[in-house]
């Protein structure tokens, strides 16, 4: 396939929490508002006037001084970012929007309260508790959280309109992301798709990273130009997998697993786009902020709902997610020390195997692992698995 | 009466050596050892030996439990 | 023998050997933790323990058995369940534990500690198996109809509203929690059962087991629903996937926030608690006592007063007799379960002791040399261990994190006071307040040490928690910020493989000689092989 236009801009965006497009955007006077988790909605964080930025930590392998602070025991992804921000790799933060959503990215957060690491004197880390239902008690909650511990810390300290209009332009640039990425996404439904899961990574991640305003233009041009890229004449993969699981935003992962021949048609993991690519819906009459504080409940697939139902229901919908982009198979990772994915794993490699029928590829992995020949192996082991399969299934 | 006295006597012996037996009983750690070196290793066999239903067999029904969710008094909307 | 040399002997035979003298670990028989023989304590003590403590408590156990559904019964269970079988029969080896060196008073508070928590231990199985339908060749009799099952980080609390008419049991508080203490072996076959379907060993090993005595088929079916919940941690969560599976019941979520410290958190948490309340009346058909709720509550605040009662003896006074693991299990035990008789009895009995103590003065832990508070979880294998660093070192726990939890008196003048407070009693929950609620209430530790005029910290660190390694390096540096001597004392809460009681001696061991460059109190304790013992 042809190179994609903007692959290797996007590839560069994603080498530093700050990037161009981030000081470009700080140049131009915004807020820069860090956030972890996808239940703070970063909609509210792209409002005029302040952009969202997910933190990530590229290319951290050793997060020593953190070690120090958080353990060794504790998840690499959450002990990465407090070793960034340590090394002053996010002193152009001017909030963090916490969530209190996992342990560890929650103690993360807490440092950047108790120490003076981010070295900006306008900066703040707030904390928003969210739910573990979706009831309408979590929707009425929720939604008070977002207007105390988001909407009115904004307009207070950094003087951010937050007023419904605001709120409504706000949805409108989202949703405009979330349309696109989708179309892209889209592609990866063909049978001989014209984009590479890896590629689609590197456009999800750069979309979480850098201000709306400032990505759009390359989104819409990425996604014209994937309208009449062609495939490879035959498609260079030997199966198509779901990757399933825990956060992830190491394009090097999925890079990984498609070195090996089975390409990653649809991302179900935190800073995935399944969930997080879904338009934001206000109903008539209905409050933008309510429509925002239901959507993301409502869309989230993360393990820590603890409902019955809704537990139960999550192994289908993944099960429907590997049936809709006609995967062969699911790989579910979970990061090393991550207890939420711990259980989903166990439970989901025996279930979507034994009742859906679909071959699950189970592991472990750090936040950065794109060396890991053990890895490597077990997805060759996975593939053929699966190849296996399919001739067992002509037969 | 004599009678009477002599099983009297004889019970209190008879309790006295049982409290006598109970406190060596006590004192040497007997329960502890019995315990340890006979109940628990043939209980422990019971145990390992015993069948018990697989999970990995049981059903896991997506659908068969639906939403609690309830109307409360408490407080504003 | 010389003259002098008799009189000793009479003297240690009368009153027992002085603290220095009385070289406990000679006792041991290697590898078991058994006895050679049990302590001679003097006359007085050891006829005590003998009377009103060992036997006392083997016949209490009967008349428990007894009282709570037979001998037939008891049988069935101990024949099916490993963790009642393993476990609870070998109870009074987890008194000789707890109580070695003691006297006095502090001999007979703690006892009555035990002897409360060994009660309701044997009232719950006891429940448990009446109602189960595993023993009933599947028959589901109407106990089980009216007993309810929840996590047991579910406060107690939230059924007062059902006492009088129907019964509540935690799921894991006997087949997990209490077995750990008494016998850690036992849990080790959970913990192995839950890794055994693909789950990794780090997650919280109270979680895994909790999960895995679900897997492995060892938990009685007394129950027609459950009630789950998030605390104390991620691994709470994750744990109720596996089970839901494994139960296959109707199953509701009641969460605590996390932020618990917002205002704007409580109405939520309030509703939560209301809609568990809603759905115990749809699978019960037996409605909502709002009477019964509020009279159980203000029985529970007179546990409550009576136990700030005994913090301020404890924290102002050298007369608490109440020993350091005594206090710890006890308080968590009673605060976690809610009201039942049993703790009201035993707070009468501990209040007499106590009241004497502080009338006559008596100086409960003579030997104690510092004040210790323990912070954070602690090894369920070896809660005994204050016991022993006392005898061994002087080493005084005089309170510990878990006990401060649910310090609440709540109100009850009106529904919305007593709606509020109840909110906050349940988000004040073991672990979930402290563990991993947030670095400002962890950091409470300092408080708490000027109010327990404490001068040492046990610092507990459960190598599986997530929140408490996350905060490792701060609490570091404010130890030398504030020059505070504590020393860390590593373990995985229930799972005795990981860290051995051998190595957690050795730890504090090698602490009080080379910093505190202090001598042992009891030289035969310092090292002495228990690997094998309950």
């Amino acid at each position: 396939m042809r190179d994609l236009k903007h692959l290797i801009y996007f590839e560069d965006l994603l080498q530093e929490a700050n990037n161009a497009l981030v000081k470009q955007a700080k140049a131009e006077g915004r807020r820069a508002l860090g956030y972890t988790c996808y239940f703070m909605p970063e909609v509210l964080l792209d409002l005029e006037g302040c952009f969202g930025v997910r933190l990530r930590a590229p290319r951290c392998t050793s997060p020593d001084i953190a070690t120090y602070y958080m353990s060794s025991r504790t998840c690499h992804y959450g002990r990465s970012l407090l070793e960034r921000a340590l090394e002053g790799g996010y002193n152009f933060l001017d909030a963090q929007m916490a969530t209190e959503t996992c342990t560890v990215t929650c103690r993360f957060q807490e440092h950047l309260q108790m120490m003076d690491v981010i070295k900006n004197p306008d900066f703040f880390c707030e904390f928003t508790d969210v739910p573990f239902k979706k009831t309408e008690n979590s929707y009425l909650h929720f939604r008070k959280q977002l207007q105390a511990h988001v909407l009115d810390k904004l307009s207070e300290k950094f003087g951010i309109d937050t007023s419904d209009e605001a709120l409504m332009r706000a949805i409108g640039q989202h949703n405009e992301v979330c349309r696109l990425i989708t179309e892209i996404g889209e592609h990866r439904k063909e049978a001989n798709p014209n984009i590479t899961g890896y590629e689609f990574h590197v456009i999800q991640l750069v979309s979480l990273v850098c201000p709306k305003y400032l990505i759009l233009p390359y989104l819409r041009e990425t996604a014209e130009e994937l309208r009449t890229r062609e495939s490879e004449p035959r498609p260079w993969f030997r199966c198509k997998v779901v990757l399933s699981g825990s956060e992830n935003d190491d394009p090097g992962f999925t890079q990984l697993i498609e070195s090996c021949g089975a390409m990653v048609v649809a991302d179900r993991y935190c800073y995935g786009s399944i969930p997080g690519r879904e338009e934001i819906v206000v109903a008539e009459g209905q409050s933008p902020l309510d429509a925002i504080a239901r959507h993301y409940i409502d869309t989230s697939m993360c393990p820590r709902y603890m409902e019955q139902h809704v537990m139960r229901q999550r192994k289908k919908q993944l099960a429907d997610i590997a049936r809709e982009y006609g995967a062969d198979g699911i790989i579910v990772e979970s990061n090393k020390f991550c207890e939420y994915w711990s259980y989903e794993r166990t439970i989901d490699t025996i279930v979507l195997n034994r009742d859906f029928g679909i071959p699950v590829c189970s592991i472990e992995k750090e936040y950065i692992n794109s060396a890991s020949g053990q890895l490597r192996t077990r997805f060759q082991a996975f593939i053929e698995s699966i190849e296996i399969k399919k001739i067992q299934e002509g037969q | 009466m004599k009678k009477g006295k002599k099983i009297l006597a004889l019970a209190a012996a008879g309790a006295g050596a049982l409290y006598a037996a109970l406190f060596a009983v006590f004192y040497f750690d007997l329960d502890g050892k019995l315990l340890f070196y006979v109940v628990e290793p043939f209980l422990k066999k019971h145990y390992d030996k015993m069948e018990r239903r697989d999970i990995i067999k049981m059903d896991y029904d997506v659908d068969k439990y639906g939403k609690y969710e309830y109307d409360t008094e408490g407080g504003e909307s | 023998m010389g003259k002098g040399e008799w009189k000793k002997k009479i003297k240690d035979f009368v009153h027992g050997k002085p603290h220095g003298e009385r070289r406990l670990g000679d006792l041991y028989i290697p590898k078991t933790g058994l006895y050679k023989h049990r302590e001679w304590r003097g006359i007085k003590d050891t006829m005590y323990y003998f009377n009103r403590i060992w036997l006392y408590n083997y016949g209490m156990m009967v008349y428990d058995i007894m009282r709570y559904g037979g001998p037939v019964l008891f049988a069935k269970g101990v024949w099916r369940y490993r963790w009642m079988g393993q476990t609870y029969l070998t109870v009074m080896h987890w008194f000789d534990r707890g109580f070695e060196g003691l006297r006095g008073p502090a001999l007979r508070a703690s006892a009555w500690h035990y002897r409360a928590m060994t009660n309701e231990t044997i009232r719950q199985f006891m429940r448990m198996f009446a109602a189960d339908a595993n023993l009933h060749k599947g028959e589901r009799n109407e106990l089980w109809h009216k007993t309810m099952a929840h996590d047991e980080t579910v406060a107690g609390a939230i059924f007062y509203p059902w006492r009088d008419v129907m019964d509540d049991v935690p799921l894991q508080m006997v087949p997990y929690f209490v077995t750990c203490h008494v016998n850690c072996h036992t849990v080790l076959n959970y913990i192995d059962a839950a890794q055994s379907i693909g789950l990794p060993g780090d997650p919280c090993p109270m979680c895994q087991a909790e999960a895995g005595l679900s897997i492995l088929d060892d938990m009685p079916d007394y129950f027609p629903f459950l009630i789950t919940s998030n605390e104390a941690c991620d691994g709470s969560v994750g744990t109720s996937i596996l089970q839901d599976w494994a139960y296959d019941k109707p199953l509701f979520a009641m969460p605590q926030p996390m932020q618990f410290d917002d205002p704007l958190v409580q109405e939520h948490c309030r509703r939560e608690i209301e809609e568990c309340w809603k759905f115990i009346e749809e699978q019960t058909g037996v409605p909502f006592d709002y009477d019964v709720f509020v009279k159980y509550i203000e029985r529970y605040n007179e546990l409550t007063r009576f136990e700030r009662e005994k913090w301020d003896v404890a924290a102002n006074t050298p007369y608490y007799p109440v020993n350091g693991v005594a206090q710890a299990l006890y308080r968590i035990y009673y605060s976690q379960d809610g009201w039942r008789d049993i703790w009201a009895i035993t707070d009468k009995k501990v209040k007499k002791i106590l009241h004497r103590c502080v009338e006559k003065k008596i100086n409960c832990f003579p030997e104690a040399r510092h004040r210790v508070l323990a912070w954070s979880c602690a090894p369920l294998y070896y809660s005994f261990w204050c016991t022993w660093a006392y005898n061994c070192w002087g080493l005084h726990t005089v309170i510990n994190m878990d006990s401060l939890m649910f310090d609440i008196d709540m109100r009850t003048d009106t529904r919305e006071h007593l709606m509020e407070d109840f909110a906050l009693y349940n988000e004040w929950a073991p672990m979930r307040r402290m563990a991993v609620g947030g670095y400002k209430h962890i950091f409470e530790v300092w408080e708490y040490m000027e109010k327990f005029h404490c001068d040492m910290v046990m610092m507990y660190d459960q190598v599986q928690c997530k929140g408490m390694q996350g905060i490792v390096g701060m609490f570091e540096d404010e130890f030398r910020k504030r020059d505070i001597h504590a020393i860390w004392m590593p373990h995985a809460l229930p799972d005795s493989r990981t860290v051995s009681r051998a190595e957690i001696r050795r730890i504090i061991n090698d602490y009080m000689f080379t910093v505190m460059h202090e001598e042992p109190l009891d030289p035969s304790l310092l090292d002495f092989d228990d690997s094998m013992s309950w």
